[in-house]
């Protein structure tokens, strides 16, 4: 069972996808269109919960006494290539997992009024699923970047058919996909000449890794040291658009302003933190003296898009936006973390990672819930929402106090150990990096209070609030899980810290040995 | 040579055998056969091209041998680009029925002319001396530039047809000429001869080998659509039914790619030779090369400005021509041979689609008629996405495998090559605009009016089937294609074998 776990986890979207196309069957050909709809919704909500269940059994039988791979399947797959089919989980990809299938059944239940081509919505969503899951999974560098493209495209497809405006979403299509897949053919470049250099004839990246860590310690550099500094970047402009990190962010606010409320969960949720973990997992243990090198430049791209993100935030009035600009600012934080090389601003990275898409991914919700009934996403649309909707101004209360970090809340615990991490770190400049950091954090406050005081908050001033209803019975369902780990996760961060531990630091150590040297 | 040792092998050359008694047997069905054979027709041609693919495969175990004194080389290049040629003239066949009742032209010499092409293309794959080159390129060419103007009442078919025909016949002539010079400056026809002779530094004319080399080079770039010997492949490609546009830009291409490797990389893949044949391999890996990078550009470029399908695919079948050359220079077969089956896959899918979408006399082939129709045709739609994401190597699809495999070769063999690699890359970035641009027009635009719903015939969903599978299959499990070519020796120890 261990062995083929992932394997299941993986296909299971793809067996659901494909179950969409049964219409064939005798028993959904007798019933009526309409009716056909709320049948396609009932089985895709139970694949995804099902494939969720599947992945608590990840969390289950992880074992976190060890760095390596976990649940490891490695067969050859490409045999003239050097390619296998390997896959594995450790402390970092462990969490990143299980976030993407809880969020897909949320995504699932706040979207479920989708009435065009229902089939092929859900198809996209499970396609894009395939992707995530597969990118968090692979351990060959060909496989990895196989799911990473296999994301984009059922992704794109979101945006441009179940998006938002037409006229404004093909538009943001377009540039999702232009920036997203120039990225990752930079990518492609890189993994062609690590696997080159590397001379192992492989692409399997436990190998890869090993190899250039032997001829390190050996005093042999394998990747000539003016390729090193490209494949580095290509790596890097790949991760970056994905984040996506200032200045490469100029598809986000668009993109995730068009999405349908369930892409921008996934987009915003987890395909952000897959550019944040490729760092993680190629940049830092591959090029471990480049990365550490690098830092203070990747550090200072990092707290430029945290200001820039909160500042621009402040001054939106559509909804939507000012949601995607204060995930620039959050995943600022995350970059920050991961490139202090500390113990604990990497941990607070990874925390963050889950946090953000836990926190971001229930405001977007909250959002949706909210432009669905109104149809506007204007913030002066709104106002005294609290006394209208009460449970769901609890619920946005809550979430928008993870969202800036209020203690006892799971985004408190993220950015504390990322600022006095990043604050203890050793990198040049680290400390100012520190202090600025702390400063998004006031400016988080100034937007999200802003925020909530001019919707939840203050008389009821627009004719059309005052018979808005409050949270259905499936909508509660989707936001009650987003709300109680938020909290479960800022009272007892230990449970997700102490899996995390060793894998982070592994990956650590290899860096910080690396520049003492 | 003794005529002992001439070694007639008839079993050698039955693919060939088959396809050409099966075309004559079509132009009598023709003749004798109720309605012309529209029905009798296309499952005669495609029973007939599963015997050759069978025959194919029956002659694998036979691998590594020549017949006919070395004028049919058989083996592992051989068989793989005669396997991926049949494939090509199967899919071809099975879309024509409708393809020749949409436009209500009479079937019976089409499937003949199918057949005879298809012989010529199975001459190329085997031929073992130019000689068999030239008459392998000649009786395809001829069956191809009358298929051009099959349409004989529409002046864009007959444009295209006559300028197929006037160029094809100019680049045979350079192409022939070359072999001429290249015979007076070696003394033999032979292929692997020729590169004994120049391994031996026994040319007896060195500049003629010279000259005649890049009149050959010059005669395959025109066959291979090649920058800067392009010119004639949009408005052929464009004129031409689309269906025979299909059949142009796949199996002769892919049967010119065999022999060209079998010309260049192996008798002129002399890199070590003294004298004039060492040269000679420079020169030609030079010519290439820039070929290959004005190539990709030229045809990236180009493409981003067109608005019609038919237009655009010619360009990017330009392109894909520079990306297969850089395979072509590491002078191993996998990547060449590998890309053009991936190639050809999503080639004859993506103008499959565009032939069905048309409507008669090819009405509707601008991508703004496509708007809006995803979702009313979805089994066209998304196989057309899916053929575009696979040109604009998007994994995991067969484009993706094709792209990658020239890439890492070329990558490792030389690092002269690295400079191609980088330009191929910026390259397929530019490319990814245009191959989603029509996607995007599909999916995310508002219908287009008076859009009319194609029918589909089975045999014409059969031959999507196979290309759609394809794609798929190679994207995620190359192995099994590329196994066949790796097993193909070096030229080198092919030496042992001829004596």
């Amino acid at each position: 069972m261990d062995l083929y776990l992932l394997t299941i986890l993986l296909f299971l979207p793809l067996l659901a996808a494909a179950s969409m196309w049964g219409h064939s069957l005798a028993w959904l050909s007798r019933v009526p269109l309409e009716r056909i709809r709320e049948h396609y919704r009932w089985i895709a909500l139970g694949f995804a919960v099902a494939e969720f269940l599947l992945s608590l059994l990840l969390l289950i039988k992880f074992d976190s006494t060890t760095t390596e791979p976990q649940f490891v399947i490695n067969i050859p797959w490409i045999e003239g290539l050097g390619a296998r089919y390997h896959l594995g989980v450790d402390g970092i990809s462990l969490w990143l997992v299980v976030l993407t299938t809880f969020l897909v059944p949320i995504a699932i239940l706040v979207t479920w009024r989708v009435n065009n081509n229902v089939r092929a919505y859900f198809t996209s969503l499970f396609l894009a699923q395939v992707g995530i899951i597969g990118v968090f999974v692979a351990l060959d560098m060909l496989l990895f970047y196989l799911f990473w493209e296999m994301s984009i495209i059922p992704m794109a497809f979101l945006i441009g058919v179940w998006g938002a405006e037409r006229e404004h979403r093909v538009h943001a299509t377009v540039k999702f996909l232009i920036f997203t897949v120039v990225g990752s053919l930079f990518m492609l470049v890189a993994i062609i000449g690590v696997y080159y250099y590397s001379g192992a004839n492989t692409f399997d990246l436990i190998d890869i890794t090993r190899v250039l860590a032997e001829a390190r310690a050996a005093g042999k550099t394998l990747i000539p040291e003016s390729w090193a500094i490209w494949f580095w970047l290509a790596f890097a402009l790949g991760f970056f658009v994905k984040i996506p990190m200032w200045p490469l962010h100029a598809w986000l606010p668009e993109t995730y302003v068009q999405a349908p409320t369930s892409g921008s969960i996934l987009m915003a949720g987890v395909m952000a933190k897959m550019g944040a973990y490729g760092l993680i997992r190629f940049n830092l243990p591959l090029f471990p003296e480049l990365s550490m090198k690098l830092a203070p430049y990747v550090m200072a791209l990092a707290v430029t898009g945290l200001i820039y993100g909160a500042l621009v935030a402040i001054v939106q009035n559509d909804l939507k936006r000012l949601v995607a600009y204060s995930s620039l600012s959050h995943l600022g934080y995350v970059v920050l973390g991961i490139f202090a090389f500390t113990s604990q601003s990497m941990q607070g990275a990874l925390f963050q990672m889950v946090n953000h898409g836990i926190s971001t991914g229930a405001l977007f919700v909250c959002v949706g819930l909210i432009t669905q009934r109104r149809q506007t996403r204007e913030i002066s649309e709104f106002g005294g929402m609290a006394t209208q909707m009460p449970g769901y101004s609890t619920a946005f209360m809550i979430i928008a106090f993870s969202s800036l970090g209020l203690p006892l809340l799971n985004g408190f615990i993220g950015e504390i150990l990322i600022l006095i991490g990043t604050f203890s770190s050793t990198v040049p400049y680290a400390k100012v990096f520190a202090v600025i950091g702390a400063a998004g954090v006031v400016l988080a406050s100034i937007y999200i209070l802003w925020k909530m005081q001019r919707v939840l908050f203050g008389a009821v001033t627009k004719e059309e609030n005052k018979e808005l209803e409050d949270l259905t019975r499936r909508e509660r369902l989707a936001l009650i899980p987003m709300v109680t780990l938020a909290i479960v996760l800022g009272v007892t961060p230990m449970v997700f810290l102490s899996a995390t531990d060793r894998s982070v630091n592994y990956v650590r150590s290899i860096v910080v040995q690396q520049s003492t040297k | 040579m003794q005529f002992s040792n001439l070694n007639l092998d008839y079993f050698s050359i039955l693919p060939e055998i088959i396809t050409a008694v099966a075309g004559v047997l079509l132009m009598l069905i023709d003749a004798f056969a109720k309605k012309g054979g529209r029905k009798i027709g296309p499952i005669f041609s495609i029973v007939s091209l599963v015997a050759t693919g069978v025959a194919i495969v029956a002659l694998w175990p036979r691998a590594n041998s020549t017949s006919f004194a070395g004028m049919i080389v058989n083996d592992h290049l051989r068989l793989y680009f005669a396997l991926v040629v049949v494939v090509c003239s199967i899919i071809a066949t099975l879309m024509a029925s409708q393809f020749l009742d949409d436009e209500a032209l009479p079937p019976g010499e089409f499937y003949a002319l199918m057949m005879f092409a298809t012989t010529g293309m199975l001459m190329m794959a085997s031929a073992g001396d130019l000689v068999m080159v030239f008459l392998g390129l000649e009786t395809s060419s001829i069956a191809t530039y009358v298929m051009a103007g099959y349409r004989r009442t529409d002046l864009r078919a007959n444009e295209s047809s006559l300028k197929y025909f006037l160029l094809g016949s100019f680049s045979a002539a350079f192409l022939l000429y070359g072999m001429a010079l290249t015979y007076g400056a070696t003394g033999t026809t032979n292929i692997e001869a020729i590169r004994q002779v120049l391994m031996a530094g026994k040319v007896i004319y060195p500049q003629m080998l010279l000259v005649g080399g890049a009149m050959m080079l010059v005669g395959f770039g025109f066959k291979i659509a090649t920058a800067p010997f392009h010119l004639w492949t949009p408005d052929v490609y464009e004129g031409a039914p689309t269906l025979v546009t299909a059949i142009l830009a796949t199996g002769p291409k892919v049967a010119v790619f065999a022999s060209f490797l079998r010309v260049f990389a192996e008798g002129f893949g002399a890199p070590n030779a003294p004298d004039v044949g060492g040269q000679l391999h420079d020169n030609w890996i030079q010519a290439l090369a820039i070929m290959a990078a004005i190539g990709m550009t030229f045809g990236n470029i180009v493409a981003l400005a067109q608005r019609n399908m038919k237009r655009m695919l010619a360009y990017s079948s330009i392109a894909h021509g520079g990306y297969t050359l850089i395979g072509f220079l590491t002078t191993e077969y996998a990547p060449v041979g590998f890309y053009m089956l991936t190639y050809a896959l999503m080639s004859l899918g993506a103008f499959a689609i565009v032939q069905m979408l048309a409507r008669q006399g090819d009405a509707k082939t601008e991508i703004s008629d496509y708007a809006g129709i995803g979702f009313e045709v979805p089994n066209l739609s998304f196989a057309l996405a899916l053929f575009m994401l696979g040109m604009a190597g998007i994994p995991p699809t067969a484009g993706f495998m094709g792209k990658f495999y020239v890439f890492k070769s070329a990558w490792a063999s030389s690092p002269n090559l690295r400079w191609l690699v980088i330009i191929a890359i910026v390259n397929s970035i530019i490319s990814v605009y245009y191959y989603l641009y029509p996607i995007v027009v599909m999916f995310f635009r508002p219908q287009a009016e008076g859009f009319i719903k194609p029918r589909l015939t089975a045999m014409a969903q059969v031959a999507l089937d196979i290309t759609i599978i394809g794609t798929l299959y190679f994207g995620l499990f190359p192995n099994s294609a590329l196994r066949i070519l790796q097993q193909k020796a070096p030229a080198a120890q092919q030496i042992a074998i001829q004596k």
